[in-house]
């Protein structure tokens, strides 16, 4: 299981600039969809990269569904070489995207994201609003419910 | 309450009619630090369902 706690205080310790997005996000907005993972917008600046690789790095991070044995380096140049990533790591799974389907990066999308004060931690999430734009506007089939949910939420907020 | 936006899909209006709103409402109520709290406590639970289904189907003749 996820320690979506743990994670996130990995991720703050060493100020990781990152945004909360897809199903973890959701859930900060009300929705009572399951998710078993932490998808994170992570700003792709050199010094960030130090930081999220410095974060995981006590963590075994190692890519989710790949076989055994691969060498895989946790370091600064293979975060720069690819852009998303899906890991396992030993506090759960967490996809690093570099940018996001039907949003952006991280800097397109900070000015659309609100302050969540969770664990004792302070982090960015994607506003409903955004979340619900990027969902619409990646189109895939798979998010339609998870969109009328969203929608939902925002009506019962209204 | 009418559910409909100017810019509404139909197929998520469509999907929209089986949202349970009381689910969302009840969580709504929440904190942010509850409603994480509430899904990683599912998690937990559906874990444990799968280790069971696991373990039963071992014991299976």
């Amino acid at each position: 299981m996820t320690d979506f706690a743990s994670l996130l205080a990995t991720l703050a310790k060493h100020e990781v600039a990152y945004i909360v997005i897809g199903g973890a996000a959701a859930i900060a907005h009300g929705s009572a969809r399951l998710t078993l993972d932490l998808d994170i917008v992570y700003d792709r600046s050199a010094a960030n990269l130090d930081r999220l690789v410095a974060a995981l790095a006590g963590y075994e991070p190692y890519l989710r569904g790949a076989p055994p044995g691969l060498p895989f380096r946790w370091d600064r140049e293979t975060l720069a070489r690819g852009l998303n990533f899906t890991l396992v790591t030993s506090l759960g799974d967490i996809d690093l995207l570099g940018e996001m389907a039907g949003g952006g990066t991280y800097g397109e999308l900070l000015p659309d994201t609100i302050e969540l004060h969770i664990f004792d931690i302070r982090c960015r999430c994607l506003s409903l609003r955004q979340l619900i734009r990027a969902k619409r506007a990646a189109g895939r089939p798979k998010d339609l419910e998870v969109l009328a949910e969203l929608e939902a939420i925002e009506e019962e907020n209204s | 309450m009418d559910s409909r936006r100017s810019d509404a899909d139909p197929v998520v209006e469509a999907y929209k009619k089986d949202i349970d709103r009381t689910l969302i409402r009840e969580n709504l109520k929440l904190t942010v630090d509850q409603r994480f709290q509430k899904a990683m406590a599912l998690a937990r639970f559906a874990e444990e369902l799968r280790r069971a289904g696991r373990e039963a189907r071992s014991r299976k003749p």
